[in-house]
């Protein structure tokens, strides 16, 4: 479904990214790991056209969105929940939601009420002033309102209480069986290779070692660098 | 007493007008961050084309200042998709450089093709009046309030309840944001300089149906906008409402018990204090405390 070759990119002259390869596919989740600094935030914004890609190809469904305006790339059906949540803080929680499917003019929130019922009471609540890990729940809902083909999500669990992270890790496989698959970048490495499915770990704004979630979270190299086993 | 009760009468309706002529800009200023120097300059073309139609077609200005809204939303939209939507991410110095410029090439445009001849729009009502009590109220006048009042709800309501409004709104809260959702960032600017734009177009109308107006006056009703505007909290529509009616009592008084020339000291003493007492304006804090850039 988006398919990255050789992709290079960076901020102005500064390079950050070099020939980065991988894919994802129907109903998969993938999840991006890597120390403080290694891309993978830069590498999700040159995916959604945050930042220009320098070299490389960028294909979605078939077609090329390289070179593309962020707001073409997400008509194209990627939602990308980005660092830090970015919910419209003086707005309610459905008017974010609302927004979140401005391109398929949806009006009902129902789907992804479903998904979080938390969001359910609180729909008439300003988004600023929920708790972390309630506006990361509709940072997501958000970007599920258009039912896109992939969501992209940065940081999932950055800052958030680890109950909540739980509850937002739990609704994640039934997303992507639903037809919405994920790419996600998250600091727990545990929880992340648990639930992904492929797995591509960045350093240094090179990709080193890629795989299926389940044989790298039993890589000892893995397990060394970001588990604290062995 | 009979007095300070007709001078307040005539400074709450000017005061109407005066919020007109504020909400768009304090609209564009919230959204955008852009402080707009041309705005008197749209007022004043909206009186000049309501005044045209009239003199060809006979339009009754009241009509006619819907021709002023369609025309000015026109300019206003290509104003800032193709000129302003360059350096709107720039310092606050460049947006202020290019507006005053826009100001300038409009104020001389006019000067060539209207002359600076004053003028004022007339109509077989414009002499009506009636009385309540020992108040007497210009009809044109309360029209004009009347309509000014409604038209600055309406934007409200447009801003608030409708698609549209709303990512008008999420637009200036984190444009980054906004396009994330797929909206379409620069269209949004465009569409609400627009907007204010022709609000500005109504405004000047029925001003001209009022008083006289010509080219050079239109510093005078951006400086009006920036006080109403900040004085009732920036990108606050209700604020403007609130500012303009403060503004326009304020001004009245002084005019009446002081004298003319201190009318404008009194209007920016009035702002002072109110910044000094209450720094995020009249009504409330400004909605876009929390912007982000991307």
């Amino acid at each position: 479904m988006l398919e990255v070759k050789k992709l290079c990119t960076g901020y102005g002259r500064i390079q950050v990214l070099w020939d980065i390869d991988f894919a994802v596919g129907e109903n998969e989740i993938v999840a991006l790991v890597g120390p403080n600094g290694s891309g993978k935030t830069t590498l999700l914004r040159a995916i959604t056209g945050m930042i220009p890609v320098k070299s490389g190809s960028v294909d979605f469904l078939g077609e090329s969105i390289k070179g593309q305006s962020i707001e073409e790339i997400v008509s194209r059906g990627i939602a990308h929940v980005p660092e830090g949540r970015r919910l419209f803080p003086g707005l309610t929680v459905r008017e974010n939601l609302i927004l979140g499917a401005w391109r398929t003019k949806e009006t009902s929130v129902d789907h992804v009420v479903d998904l979080f019922p938390r969001l359910g009471e609180r729909l008439n609540q300003i988004a600023g002033s929920m708790s972390g890990g309630e506006q990361q729940m509709c940072a997501i809902a958000r970007g599920l309102m258009s039912k896109p083909n992939l969501i992209v999500i940065d940081e999932l669990s950055l800052g958030l209480a680890p109950v909540v992270v739980d509850e937002i890790i739990q609704a994640l496989p039934s997303i992507a069986e639903s037809g919405t698959s994920i790419l996600m970048v998250d600091q727990d490495v545990d929880a992340a290779l648990t639930i992904a499915t492929n797995a591509y770990v960045l350093e240094a704004g090179h990709c080193v070692l890629s795989g299926k979630a389940s044989d790298l979270l039993a890589d000892p190299r893995v397990q060394e660098s970001y588990l604290g086993v062995g | 007493m009979d007095t300070f009760l007709q001078v307040t009468a005539y400074g709450l309706l000017q005061g109407g007008l005066l919020a007109l002529v504020a909400v768009g800009f304090s609209l564009v200023w919230g959204i955008m961050n852009i402080v707009n120097l041309s705005h008197g300059a749209f007022v004043i073309l909206g009186a000049y084309i309501a005044w045209e139609v009239q003199g060809w077609f006979g339009l009754d200005p009241f009509l006619g200042m819907f021709v002023s809204a369609i025309v000015l939303f026109c300019v206003g939209y290509v104003i800032q998709r193709y000129l302003i939507n360059l350096i709107v991410n720039g310092p606050v110095f460049i947006t202020l450089l290019l507006t005053f410029g826009i100001n300038m090439a409009l104020i001389q445009g006019m000067n060539l093709v209207f002359t600076a001849d004053f003028r004022s729009i007339q109509t077989s009502y414009g002499s009506n009046s009636f009385e309540i009590g020992n108040i007497r109220i210009p009809l044109v006048r309360l029209l004009a309030f009347l309509l000014a009042i409604v038209i600055t709800f309406a934007l409200v309501a447009f801003v608030k309840r409708t698609r549209t409004g709303i990512s008008i709104m999420a637009t200036g809260m984190d444009r980054g944001a906004a396009r994330l959702m797929g909206i379409r960032a620069r269209h949004v600017y465009a569409l609400t300089f627009a907007i204010s734009a022709a609000l500005a177009g109504m405004a000047g109308t029925m001003i001209a149906t009022i008083e006289t107006f010509d080219p050079s006056k239109a510093g005078k009703f951006t400086l009006m906008a920036f006080v109403v505007a900040v004085l009732g909290g920036l990108g606050n529509m209700y604020g403007a409402l609130v500012g303009g009616l403060l503004i326009g009592l304020v001004e009245a008084w002084a005019g009446q018990y002081l004298s003319g020339t201190w009318v404008n000291g009194i209007a920016f003493l009035v702002l002072i204090l109110v910044l000094i007492f209450r720094p995020n304006g009249l009504v409330g804090k400004a909605f876009y405390a929390a912007r982000v850039e991307i």
